[in-house]
């Protein structure tokens, strides 16, 4: 899946410069970086959530699923927030059970803590198969056992559905459980992009090896 | 006072035609005009809150210009427009519930724009970035959007009824306050106090503060249910 070269600027201030790149199929590319670096710029125009400077066509808007680092839960119950993508009751239950949620289905989404608000909300976009899947720190809210059983069921739909997945996160551990692929960003442009373990073990620019000691790899 | 405040209470439990004649002026004006200024009120400031345009804080800024207009140049404008000397004087309006409507929907209508814009515009953004991620539709979207801002919209209407309901200087001057054709609760209120006839103000006033009791008891429940 080719990814085309974008821009986003803010008063004349370039705050991301994307050269474009390939994303494989059924793979999951992880994104790190510090912050302000444009990782979430980054999900948010790959996702169709923020306009780049120059429009460009990569797929349909149906086919690109976007998860922010905010999610919204609407004024109705678990179930019927996780119901508004798909119509699959069964799916939805499935779901439910993987993220350890099933007790919350009768609650109304606005009164779940935020952990529990960002499984549903993963739960919720994992009830379409998607061709381009884009987390931003979808674990960030959760706490351990949570983000083991959300990155399981990541994997599951990777694996189920042959997306390419983009995965924002802060947590080198977690880009080493389950990216295939990881790129640096570093002030707004990309700067390393190669194979997980290659990349975290030997970096080949001496900011990205900064970056990753810093962080204790 | 007490013997006025006894005898109004009288003259609320013996339903006096007059009486019931005023409320009855009264809930067709209020309810007419509230819910008119509702349907015009709902679309635009749910269009304010959610889309950014050019010209949008020059809207806002009108509609805020408009909140704060005084009713009595609300009903000065109205007199003018529609006396004999006016351009629709041949509408014949003037001094009739119609044109009463009219002028309160002109003083209320922002009040239900002010009150929708701001809560969509908090809660837009989420809603839109959320139903885009998911890929939905504009038109599930702005269902899922409404669907938010359901309490919000019945706590905007009572709050336009509220207005609607004591408002004095406006319908006064486009009304005329004639008895048993344009006499509404607050104008009665001005006149009968003026003629010395306590006993009408009095009950008329018990009605007004109950309805508004009723309407903010109502919306403090909303509220509530909102934060929770």
């Amino acid at each position: 899946m080719i990814i085309p070269a974008f821009s986003k600027t803010y008063d004349a201030v370039t705050v991301l410069d994307f050269p474009g790149m390939e994303l494989k199929r059924g793979k999951i590319c992880a994104v790190i970086g510090a912050n302000g670096s444009g990782k979430s710029t980054f999900a948010k125009i790959l996702g169709g959530i923020l306009p780049p400077d120059r429009k460009f066509d990569c797929l349909d808007a149906g086919a690109i699923g976007y998860m922010p680092q905010k999610n919204y839960a609407f004024r109705m119950s678990t179930k019927k927030n996780i119901l508004l993508n798909g119509k699959d009751e069964r799916c939805a239950d499935e779901l439910m059970d993987a993220l350890q949620i099933r007790h919350l289905e009768n609650k109304r989404g606005d009164r779940l803590s935020g952990g529990e608000t960002a499984r549903m909300a993963l739960a919720r976009l994992m009830m379409k198969r998607y061709e381009l899947v884009i987390l931003d720190e979808p674990t960030a809210a959760m706490d351990m056992e949570a983000t083991l059983l959300a990155e399981r069921l990541i994997l599951r739909y990777v694996r189920q559905s042959g997306c390419a997945l983009v995965l924002v996160t802060h947590s080198l551990q977690q880009a080493r459980r389950i990216a295939d692929e990881v790129m640096y960003f570093h002030k707004g442009k990309l700067l390393e992009f190669g194979a997980t373990e290659q990349l975290l073990s030997n970096p080949s620019l001496p900011e990205t090896r900064q970056f990753l000691e810093f962080y204790g790899v | 006072m007490k013997a006025s405040l006894i005898q109004a209470i009288q003259l609320i439990l013996s339903a006096d035609a007059q009486l019931l004649n005023i409320l009855s002026v009264t809930a067709q004006m209020s309810l007419k005009s509230s819910v008119i200024a509702l349907l015009l009120g709902l679309p635009i400031g749910i269009w304010l809150g959610a889309c950014k345009f050019p010209g949008r804080n020059v809207l806002l800024i009108a509609n805020r210009t408009l909140m704060g207009m005084p009713p009595v140049i609300c009903g000065l404008l109205f007199y003018m427009l529609f006396s004999g000397v006016g351009p629709f004087r041949h509408m014949k309006l003037l001094f009739t519930v119609d044109i009463m409507v009219m002028a309160q929907i002109v003083l209320i209508t922002p009040i239900v724009v002010s009150s929708m814009e701001s809560y969509v515009s908090a809660v837009a953004p989420a809603v839109r970035e959320t139903a885009r991620g998911l890929g939905l539709s504009g038109g599930k979207t702005f269902r899922l959007l409404c669907n938010e801002c359901m309490y919000q919209i019945i706590s905007a209407y009572l709050l336009a009824f509220s207005r609607a309901i004591a408002e004095v200087g406006a319908v006064s001057m486009v009304g005329g306050a004639i008895a048993w054709k344009t006499n509404v609760m607050t104008t009665a209120i001005m006149q009968y106090t003026n003629q010395g006839n306590f006993t009408l103000g009095v009950a008329l006033g018990i009605i007004l503060l109950t309805v508004s009791l009723l309407v903010n008891i109502v919306i403090s429940l909303l509220q509530r249910r909102l934060s929770q």
